[in-house]
């Protein structure tokens, strides 16, 4: 379908695009890691890392406000100043308004009224809890980041608007929600505040449920076409994405003997019950089990737990392989944590 | 119910729980089947407020609510319950369960994930506390679903392994309680590694609890009303800390900070026993013979 958007899209990530597929996943698991050491250069604190969780809740807020409501979250009410640098939202050529969904179904809809809301809350709980330490939102971009990842897929796709119907939001939100969840998961035991603790493992839950509902959802409408293609068609994009986040992140690299790395994708495990072998599952749930074929090689996971990713490695996811900023991030985080 | 009706509900029915309260609405004076250690107390009674809870406490207590959630799915995947390997124990303790008929591919799939998730938490734990292990309790997966039901105004009997849509009500029973009780014992860890396990395992449980609500929201008005009935019940015995379930109320989390809740483990006990507030509770409902370990008996 060429439109004036894909023609802009084309343009837009002619450069981005070119350099990040020529590089490959080695050099991009190169870019992370030295990502990792940056990050872990200096002695954080937990306001550090509740800043770091509150960049990310800025972009999720942001996503969701937009696709519910067609409204950023300053319009909404929310605050955005704080330290670092503030900075603008960038979406497609219709701005805000443009960016509301015109979903086709009304349960989905409602799904992203109810985590847009959530969002909004975490990012007004973490605001307040940080006070005058609260960073400001940082510069987001909600359009040329996804073009870019949707070339790093591997899967023809040069464009991808996040904001077209259902299935594309919906697979939006998979970038982000797993992402999410690790992110809280890895920063846990790093905080040294028990109430900090708890309210970071109340958010991470929340987050686990967001991305519950979200790979449900999308596994159970793409059993049947979708305006992405065929049945399964959603499952491959959002299993790509988990390939590439895997492979971006710098840690546990795709390779033929951890077939999945770190982040497992839609799709069918086999499992084993009671000594019934090869049983067919589904994988909603972003972990390795001990029954499936990465059993063997993913030590440290089995167990059906959840990936933790240290904020170096959902750094090299959230700027897409670029070091120290790029993808959803173009200026960087703000804090200590970039 | 608004807030100060519930809390008016939760006084009343939170001393005595639901197994009394179905009790009263079967017109009987013997307690309901399942519900043999409703009310019965102790003074002094061990486990919990009276000596210092230590990491491996906790975690035989995730462990007690593993094995009650992997022959839940287990028995509902496949007809079978964990082994004797699986379980410390030379014959099985848990009675009640079997495959859920009737399903497409897709629900097979479902169940199958959730099952090997729970059997893999069971592993994991009884791993990681060796030879502290405890073995499986005595668990009940007949009356007590009967009981629950009766309690929640549902009539007098409940098999959430008739159908499909009875195993979602039943699965959407345990998998909230499983989130608020990691939650609530994530700050009691010492060990960064535990913490750090608790909240792998914490967040799967969330996976599904949503995997689980939202099925059941798009199965229907209901649906829904049933699990909301059974949510009442939960939110009497375990301290509120419910989001009642909608096409808008898939998390189950503070509505102001959009927060996960928690439960201690008091508060997890008088679920899965249930049996409401009060100190001396020591079995009833999924856990007729209570929990092993030192989180057993109910302080509060």
């Amino acid at each position: 379908m060429p439109t004036t958007e894909t023609q802009q899209l084309d343009e837009v990530i002619a450069s981005s695009r070119r350099r990040m597929l020529t590089l490959g996943g080695a050099a991009l698991a190169g870019i992370a890691l030295s990502s990792v050491a940056h990050a872990q250069s200096a002695t954080l604190t937990d306001a550090d890392y509740l800043n770091f969780a509150l960049n990310l809740e800025y972009l999720e807020a942001e996503f969701y406000t937009l696709a519910a409501s067609g409204q950023t979250i300053d319009q909404m009410g929310l605050g955005l100043t704080g330290t670092g640098t503030q900075g603008t939202v960038t979406t497609k050529s219709g701005g805000p308004s443009s960016c509301k969904v015109p979903f086709a179904n009304t349960l989905v809809q409602s799904y992203a009224q109810e985590i847009a809301t959530e969002e909004r809350n975490h990012v007004k709980f973490l605001r307040g809890a940080l006070g005058s330490s609260a960073v400001a939102q940082p510069a987001i971009d909600l359009y040329n980041s996804f073009n870019t990842l949707a070339g790093l897929l591997g899967l023809g796709l040069t464009s991808f608007d996040p904001f077209a119907d259902d299935i594309h939001f919906l697979l939006g939100a998979y970038i982000f929600e797993d992402v999410g969840v690790t992110a809280y998961t890895g920063a846990a035991p790093n905080l040294t505040s028990s109430t900090n603790l708890d309210a970071a493992a109340g958010i991470q839950g929340v987050e686990a449920y967001h991305a519950g509902l979200v790979r449900q959802v999308i596994y159970g409408l793409d059993q049947s076409s979708t305006t992405l293609g065929a049945a399964g068609t959603a499952t491959a994009v959002a299993a790509a994405i988990s390939k590439l986040r895997a492979m971006v992140d710098g840690s546990n690299s795709v390779s033929s003997t951890m077939k999945d790395g770190d982040d497992i994708g839609l799709g069918t495990q086999q499992v084993m019950l009671n000594g019934s072998s090869n049983l067919t599952a589904s994988a909603i749930v972003n972990a390795s089990t001990t029954g499936s074929i990465n059993a063997a090689t993913t030590g440290n996971t089995a167990g059906s737990r959840v990936f933790a990713r240290t904020a170096a490695q959902v750094l090299a996811i959230v700027y897409a392989g670029g070091s120290g900023k790029g993808g959803f991030f173009p200026a960087g985080l703000n804090g200590n944590v970039k | 119910m608004d807030i100060s009706t519930r809390r008016l509900a939760e006084k009343r029915l939170s001393r005595r729980g639901f197994c009394l309260a179905a009790a009263a609405t079967a017109a009987t004076t013997t307690l309901v089947a399942g519900c043999g250690n409703d009310g019965s107390t102790t003074t002094g009674g061990g486990g919990g407020g009276s000596t210092t809870l230590n990491d491996g406490d906790y975690l035989n207590y995730a462990l007690n609510l593993e094995y009650l959630e992997a022959e839940f799915y287990l028995r509902a995947a496949t007809g079978s319950g964990l082994s004797s390997s699986d379980t410390g124990n030379s014959t099985s303790k848990t009675t009640g369960g079997s495959q859920v008929p009737g399903l497409n591919s897709l629900q097979t799939q479902y169940i199958n994930e959730i099952a090997q998730n729970e059997l893999d938490h069971v592993r994991f734990l009884r791993s990681a506390l060796a030879g502290s292990a405890v073995a499986a309790p005595t668990i009940d997966l007949t009356n007590s679903f009967n009981a629950l039901a009766n309690a929640a105004g549902l009539g007098s009997s409940f098999n959430p392994f008739s159908s499909y849509s009875n195993f979602l009500i039943g699965a959407f029973i345990f998998e909230d309680v499983g989130v608020t009780a990691y939650h609530g014992a994530a700050k009691l860890l010492t060990s960064k590694t535990n913490l750090t396990a608790a909240a792998e395992i914490h967040a799967v449980e969330a996976y599904h609890a949503a995997a689980i609500r939202s099925q059941i929201v798009a199965a229907g008005s209901t649906a829904i009303s049933t699990a909301n009935a059974v949510e009442n019940v939960r939110s009497m015995l375990g301290g509120g800390n419910e989001t009642t379930l909608s096409a808008t109320g898939i998390v189950a989390a503070d509505s102001t900070n959009s927060i996960g809740f928690e439960r201690t483990p008091d508060q997890v006990l008088h679920i899965v026993y249930g049996t409401g507030g009060g100190a001396g509770v020591k079995g009833g409902a999924f856990f007729p013979s209570g929990l092993n370990g030192n989180i057993s008996v109910t302080q509060a």
